[in-house]
């Protein structure tokens, strides 16, 4: 065997493996730390049997909305999990429990409100409910000023004429100076509210709410008059009767008056307005068995039209989600449990280093770098897939760390014993190591390989903590194959041809042994 | 030369199998124990499983049982568990399933009796469907690995010594169930996890095992009888056994001594202790219980019954019960010597 070729294969190896993790470090990567160990809130919330998926993504948009909206929350994790109709929260390190379990726990409110008036910014502004802010005219007293309307189409926005005095007005409280928004909708009372499209909206109270809606499908409608993508909503019997009611006052104003829309409001978010068309009669109210909401024929109608349906779906369904699973650990927790698994983790290396080195000495020496290798491998796999995958270390990945450290020390000794065995039955110290590894490699692989089902079968049938045992155990198989393969056998390869093979009590020949039987001339 | 240095040579001649009555007798003990505790006593689930509602807190209001149950008892609760750990620094309080507004309801309170936040409580809380899921797929898991496992070994060596893999998985797997029940730990899904190592563990000691005997099958099979082997075997790997054993304990010690002393880390102590148990069971199980059975039935087969017949024939005493030839033999098995040197190895 090359000498050469062996340093080669181990430098190499070592560099690999300790450059990787220093540059990853380097670069700011750390692996992301799960609930348990940087404390935080999580929750699994059930929706009502048979909603769909497509409701519950919605409800996960509005979650996901809410919890940025609270802002103290880094990283929230919202996934639905479709075969058992669950939507999974965690929030990790969020400080605010009860804030954070209300944004998520209760559905966004759906709400069926008049249109009084629409603008491309705040109708507060135009209307008088507000000044703009950049208006100089407010420092000069007794100075009348007229707000006019320049706003698009032919809208009748009402123009009311403010006189400023020497103290400005104080905003309504429920409305932020800035934006002209209404901070926090109460569909029992009208509201200024940003729409999807981009538009801000003067809503009036609500008419009809989310427990009138019964559901909405999206469909395709060849008809005459309005052929296109179209959504037919479906009301409860109170609903239907409110619903035509409705329709007969909105149906007073014409075509074109931004008061004949109505608009479709999901947790204070207009996400449609659509108008009575032009011919029903005014004062007619629209039958709720039979009407729909034409969306069009354009590109992107058939995705408008199910959007729609979607968040009616959605604005159907109970205000509160069920909880099926609550967990909620303190900071401190969480980085105690941190610091007591790094402990037990350092503290099981450096026992098992120990052990190694005192048991095999010269060969322990070994060991020792391997558990070096093998250890900057396995947190280079764990930075490495939660920085591109997201996964999370929880304190069941660090006891997986923690177990593997055991396997690894034993292919350690396997390899070990087997040149023991080798040697103690006559075979030269050297072909001792050389052909002792190829058949402790078959063993170490055989037994490794054993794990590794083991751990993928756990990731595969389990949930949450036990997941992420099952990862952890699993890359650690793995790498310790490949660190016996690419760095223990040259190394010991090269130790048995240096000079710490032989000649006293730290030597591998110390270690191993007299040998028995006749051919007791262990020479090189 | 001292039984020690023997073992560290591999030269020990210790009869196994001959000897497997006391070891059946010791097992049969503790699974009798263990089924008995089962079946009687059966297990401390956590509320993973059973669902239910806990709260854990800092006690700074220095309450005592008492105080508590009456502050519980006006919102209803006079029947949850309360405990008081940590020589009265912490409150636990567990209860049923409560939905959601009671959930808050009931965590505020205990927050306010404790004298803390609330966002510094540790809450969990776990319906009952949830839960039972949860046992389910633990079960299932078990089963599926058990039966993977199996398959494995089957075709890397032979279905004879999957099923005897497969008995000693099982003495672990009730064992360890049977000291959970016995001294009454709590059975969390961390303990699933615990025992799925544990059986991993004791696999790979077993797969060791059987791998050696293979090797040496392979070599010796036209000299020896299988009892023979598989007590040379047993033997040359014993050192390597408890070896590997030592040293996977100790990181496992590691979390013990960790999680003894550190607040937070009950669920680590619980889990280490499980698995020291486990490994020291499943080392057993490898060299008492699953090589012992299977040597029995092995040979039944017809040609090691034949081999058993020429051994008797040679050495003219029981089979099974003659070290001494398996050790010499095998000296001259390993090196290319002309067999059947009979040398004294005293």
């Amino acid at each position: 065997m090359n000498r050469r070729r062996l340093w080669i294969t181990v430098l190499l190896t070592v560099v690999i493996s300790w450059g990787a993790l220093a540059g990853v470090l380097a670069a700011g990567l750390s692996p992301k730390l799960g609930l348990d160990l940087q404390g935080g809130f999580s929750v699994l919330l059930t929706a009502p049997d048979n909603t769909d998926e497509a409701v519950l993504e919605t409800a996960v948009d509005v979650m996901r909305r809410r919890i940025e909206n609270l802002g103290a929350v880094q990283e929230p994790e919202i996934s639905v999990i479709a075969s058992r109709g669950s939507i999974q929260v965690q929030l990790p390190g969020v400080q605010d429990r009860e804030r954070a379990l209300e944004a998520v726990g209760t559905t966004g409110e759906l709400s069926f409100r008049p249109v009084l008036a629409i603008d491309i910014i705040s109708p507060a502004f135009t209307d008088g409910t507000l000044t703009l802010p950049t208006t100089p005219d407010d420092t000069a007293p007794s100075t009348t000023t007229t707000v006019g309307d320049d706003s698009t189409g032919d809208e009748t926005t009402t123009t009311t004429t403010t006189t400023t005095t020497a103290a400005p007005q104080p905003p309504p409280p429920n409305l932020d100076p800035e934006t002209g928004l209404t901070i926090v909708d109460d569909p029992t009372q009208a509201a200024y509210l940003q729409g999807e499209d981009g538009l801000v909206y003067h809503v009036g109270p609500a008419f009809l709410t989310g427990s009138d809606v019964a559901g909405a499908e999206a469909g395709f409608t060849p008809g005459f008059s309005s052929s296109g993508y179209v959504v037919d909503p479906e009301f409860t019997s109170d609903g239907a009767v409110a619903f035509e009611a409705a329709t007969a006052q909105l149906s007073l104003y014409a075509i074109g008056d931004p008061r004949r829309q109505m608009a479709i409001v999901v947790d204070g978010t207009v996400e449609s307005a659509p108008q009575i068309a032009a011919d029903v009669p005014a004062g007619e109210g629209l039958d709720a068995d039979q009407v729909f909401i034409t969306i069009g024929t354009s590109d992107n109608a058939q995705t408008e039209a199910e959007d729609l349906a979607t968040i009616l779906r959605y604005g159907a369904l109970p205000t509160v989600f069920e909880r099926e699973r609550v967990e909620s650990v303190s900071a401190t927790l969480g980085s105690d449990s941190l610091q007591a698994g790094l402990a037990a983790g350092i503290g099981g290396l450096v026992l098992v280093a120990f052990a190694m080195v005192a048991y095999y000495r010269a060969l322990g020496i070994v060991a020792v770098f391997g558990l070096s290798v093998f250890g900057s491998l396995l947190m280079l796999a764990i930075t490495l897939l939660s920085e591109f995958q997201g996964t999370t270390l929880t304190l069941a990945g660090v006891t997986g760390i923690i177990v593997s450290i055991g396997i690894t020390a034993d292919s350690y000794i396997v390899f070990f014993e087997r040149i023991k065995e080798e040697f103690r039955r006559g075979r030269p110290l050297r072909g001792a190591v050389d052909h002792g590894f190829q058949r402790a490699f078959r063993t170490i692989v055989t037994a490794d390989t054993v794990t590794l089902i083991g751990s993928v079968l756990l990731w595969i049938l389990a949930i949450g903590a036990v997941k992420g045992f099952a990862i952890t155990l699993g890359i650690a198989t793995v790498i310790d194959v490949i660190v016996a393969y690419f760095f223990t056998r040259p190394t010991a390869m090269l130790l048995v041809r240096g000079p710490l093979a032989k000649g006293g009590f730290f030597s591998i020949e110390g270690a191993m042994g007299k040998p028995s039987g006749d051919m007791a001339e262990a020479t090189a | 030369m001292s039984v020690l240095q023997r073992m560290y040579r591999g030269e020990t001649e210790f009869d196994f199998i001959a000897q497997r009555r006391k070891w059946f007798a010791v097992s049969g003990l503790l699974l009798a124990a263990s089924i008995l505790s089962l079946t009687i006593r059966q297990f401390d689930l956590s509320i993973d499983f059973t669902g239910g509602t806990i709260v854990e807190a800092e006690n700074v209001s220095g309450l005592d049982v008492a105080d508590y149950r009456s502050v519980l008892a006006e919102i209803g609760q006079q029947g949850a568990r309360v405990q008081i750990t940590g020589e009265g620094t912490r409150v636990i309080i567990s209860t049923e399933e409560l939905d959601g507004p009671e959930q808050d309801e009931f965590v505020g309170v205990v927050a306010e009796a404790a004298g803390v936040d609330v966002d510094s409580t540790n809450v969990d809380a776990v319906g009952a469907t949830f839960g039972g899921e949860i046992t389910r797929r633990a079960v299932e898991a078990l089963a599926i690995f058990l039966a993977v496992v199996a398959g494995f070994i089957a075709w890397r060596f032979e279905w004879k010594m999957a099923l005897a893999a497969l008995t000693a998985l099982f003495h672990d797997l009730l064992i360890t169930a049977g000291i959970y029940s016995i001294v009454g730990f709590e059975v969390t899904p961390a303990t699933v996890i615990a025992i799925l190592t544990i059986l991993g563990y004791s696999l790979y000691d077993t797969v060791v095992v059987f791998d050696k005997i293979t090797e040496n099958v392979h070599e010796l099979q036209s000299r020896n009888t299988f009892t023979e082997i598989a007590n040379l075997s047993m033997n040359q790997v014993l050192m390597r056994s408890i070896n590997t054993s030592l040293t996977s304990l100790l990181p496992i010690g590691s979390l013990l001594f960790v999680g003894s002393y550190l607040l937070g880390a009950a669920t680590l102590r619980e889990f280490a202790l499980a698995l020291f148990i486990g490994v020291g069971a499943g080392t057993f199980s490898s060299i008492f219980v699953a090589t012992p059975i299977l040597a029995l039935w092995k040979e039944t087969e017809p040609d090691w019954q034949r081999m058993q017949r020429r051994a008797a024939r040679r050495s003219g005493a029981e089979p099974g019960v003659t070290p001494e030839v398996a050790v010499e033999t095998v000296d001259a098995g390993a090196v290319a010597r002309p067999p059947r040197q009979r040398r004294k190895r005293r």
